[in-house]
């Protein structure tokens, strides 16, 4: 009984930090309860470690997700913020990042601690290590910069191909919710690519201790060109060393000596050196130091870092609590004080008064309305169903609003009625979005009886009119969403882009799914509708 | 063969039989949808919550089990004592001669604290030209939706 108490070890500070860390990254709980990720303003910040911007619970961006977005649109906007935001997290914490409060980290040393025969670190392992840096130029630089700058494609390299967090707490925490069950509609092969990406990871970092960051991550790979100047991180003090490299040896990163830009300051060397040389440092305060052994702190020093200790989670619980209470309450209550002012949710016509919500445009002959009165002129207009439930289900009928649109003149859905009214959700950012919309116009040139809106997502909804400008999508009518317009909870739209609801004549939706259309489906689903 | 090295061999083999059917599960939906898709049912998706559940159902008992020996391993202490000794690969040990001059190198002399502060003013400066210049926003645009590409998902 007495060896089993033993082998059950209390977790030590770092996990504990780890776990903390994780929690805090992902305080935005509710999230994985309702299955919509925080698109608040503080995920213009990045947290330190790495951790998925799209994981339901991330209440920050993802540094390496940033960096290659930014380099993605260098050719507009110099992405001096992300790089600012690295080089600050480096200069302060370094590669500490990777050894004290990365997600990523955690689950592999977690997966690392399932027992099974063991890879230990060897010259090879070494050699292998600077495969990270390859990962860092091809994936993260060059790709994003060649085809945003060059060729002005979306396409963050690494997440898209590799990043096995984004698979796991991006892909899986949304797919897990039975309210993302459409987003299986857009899984493909580069999901397949991913999801066998990930388990293969997953698997090594059972054998290998922490084979992503010290193969694979360009995060890591980034901060350690930090880690010899970085303010913390493990210091040797060489009046105590003598070289015996006990440290090196038993450290289970690929280090050739303890600080180094493989070294993620995990503090085990500490632990391991007998002259007490090593210690975990911030400038000059001792986080951590030899306390046993000849060299050992004195007894003071040591009880007065607990001390510290246990103030610095005090506070940092209380931050931990705050965080969970404003990200899961006190924010959402703020937002559903504020009611939508511009997507004002009209009445819906009841099926006899259909005829005088579809004429108003013609006959009120308002300058700033859309041509859906010429439309009306060549369609009958549809009653709806009556027996429909308003939603945004297929079957149910759309609920009635009105935007402006970017051209000035004002859309309402009811004023549509009769005809087939696509409605799609877009964003500059996300290169499906933009790759499909191009079939909308070809749709709009071919059937010009349709109407199709394209709403932007609230966020980046300033550039999307610079955006816009010089694509020729002339046909499209182009809404911007904005926190105040609430169009996207208006209409129940997923975080998750491109969305495309489809609409028949009596305004009931016949097709509602968060994946990207080719334009034959497109054409298909608009026949389908348009028979309806 | 110890009783050690049969369980942690058996361990492997589980978690290696888990992650071969996590991954063939996925691949033979993908090969699936794939061919009903070229037969030209353009509405055919690959992936729903109830294929993806029948591919994940059958794994259940192997993760169990899989849970239950580490579980049982922890208690028991059951590791790879060889991995938690130090390193003896030569070629890996040849620099440690000179550990000793790198740590006095390493040691925190004005240079570093030099270039530490150099490297902070500049951070901070290029954050505050990114934050003018629309970088934040930027930010914000990609965090705020999901990056669908990012996670996989299309």
């Amino acid at each position: 009984m007495e060896n089993k108490k033993e082998n059950i070890r209390r977790p030590g500070t770092r996990r504990l930090v780890q776990l903390y860390a994780a929690l805090l990254y992902n305080a935005n709980l509710k999230g994985f309860i309702d299955g919509h990720i925080y698109s608040g303003d503080l995920k213009a910040a990045c947290v330190p470690g790495f951790n998925c911007y799209s994981c339901p619970g991330a209440i920050a961006s993802c540094p390496l997700g940033s960096l290659q977005n930014a380099l993605n649109a260098a050719g507009h906007t110099a992405p001096w913020y992300v790089l600012g935001i690295l080089a600050l997290f480096g200069v302060i914490l370094g590669r500490t990042i990777c050894g004290w409060i990365c997600p990523l980290g955690l689950i592999q040393e977690l997966l690392h601690k399932i027992p099974t025969p063991k890879i230990r670190k060897s010259h090879i392992t070494r050699k292998l290590s600077y495969l990270k840096y390859v990962f860092l130029a091809v994936f993260v630089i060059a790709i994003p910069l060649i085809y945003g700058v060059g060729k002005g494609i979306i396409l963050p390299g690494f997440c898209k191909y590799i990043c096995p967090a984004g698979t796991f707490e991006g892909a899986v925490g949304l797919l897990q919710n039975p309210a993302n069950a459409t987003s299986f509609y857009q899984l493909g092969a580069l999901f397949t690519n991913k999801w066998v990406i990930m388990v293969v990871i997953g698997l090594a970092c059972i054998f290998c201790y922490r084979i992503f960051c010290r193969f694979i991550c360009p995060l890591g790979a980034i901060y350690g060109f930090f880690n010899r100047f970085a303010l913390t991180g493990v210091k040797v003090n060489p009046d105590r060393c003598n070289g015996c490299g006990l440290c090196v040896m038993k450290c289970q990163m690929d280090v050739k000596h303890v600080g180094d830009h493989e070294c993620i300051s995990c503090g085990k060397c500490i632990d391991t050196c007998a002259q007490g040389a090593i210690s975990l440092k911030c400038g000059k305060i001792t986080l951590k130091g030899p306390e046993t052994g000849k060299n050992a702190d004195p007894e003071p020093e040591i009880q007065r870092r607990k001390k510290a200790g246990r103030i610095a989670w005090g506070i940092a619980i209380a931050v931990l609590v705050f965080a969970v209470a404003w990200f899961n309450f006190i924010e959402p209550a703020m937002d559903q004080a504020k009611a939508p002012a511009a997507a004002v949710v009209t009445e819906q016509p009841a099926a006899t008064e259909v005829p005088e919500a579809t004429e108003a445009p013609a006959e009120t002959g308002t300058a700033s309305e859309t041509e859906a009165p010429a439309a009306t002129e060549t369609a009958a207009p549809a009653a709806p169903a009556a027996d429909a439930p308003v939603g945004t289900e297929v079957g149910n009928l759309l609920p009635d609003f009105t935007t402006d649109l970017l051209n000035g003149e004002t859309f309402r859905l009811s004023d549509w009625r009769g005809h087939v009214v696509i409605i799609n959700f877009w964003g500059t950012t996300c290169a499906p979005c933009v790759e499909e919309l191009p079939y909308y116009e070809q749709l709009k040139v071919a059937h010009p009886d349709v109407e199709i809106l394209a709403i932007h997502n609230r966020a980046g909804a300033k550039k999307a009119k610079d955006f816009l400008a010089d694509k020729g999508w002339d046909h499209l009518d182009f809404a911007l969403d904005s926190k105040e317009k609430g169009l996207l909870p208006l209409l129940n739209a997923a975080d998750a882009m491109p969305q495309t609801i489809i609409l028949n004549k009596q305004g009931i939706v016949t097709y509602n799914a968060q994946a990207p259309l080719t334009y034959e489906k497109l054409e298909a689903l608009y026949q389908k509708a348009n028979e309806e | 063969m110890t009783r050690t090295k049969m369980f942690l061999i058996v361990q492997a083999a589980l978690c290696a039989m888990i992650a071969a059917l996590l991954a063939a599960g996925a691949l033979s939906l993908y090969l699936d949808g794939a061919a009903k898709q070229a037969e030209g049912d353009l509405f055919y998706y690959m992936f729903t919550r109830e294929r993806a559940g029948a591919k994940l159902l059958p794994i259940l008992p192997l993760f169990f089990c899989a849970l239950g020996l580490t579980i049982a391993g922890i208690i028991l202490g059951i590791r790879d004592e060889k991995a938690e000794k130090p390193a003896r690969d030569e070629k890996l040990l040849r620099d440690l001669s000179s550990i000793r001059e790198k740590a006095v190198h390493q040691q925190a002399d004005s240079k570093t604290r030099i270039l530490r502060t150099a490297v902070l003013v500049i951070a901070l400066i290029l954050i505050i030209i990114g934050i003018l210049n629309g970088g934040l926003e930027d930010v914000l645009a990609k965090g705020a939706a999901i990056c669908t590409e990012c996670v996989g998902l299309g």
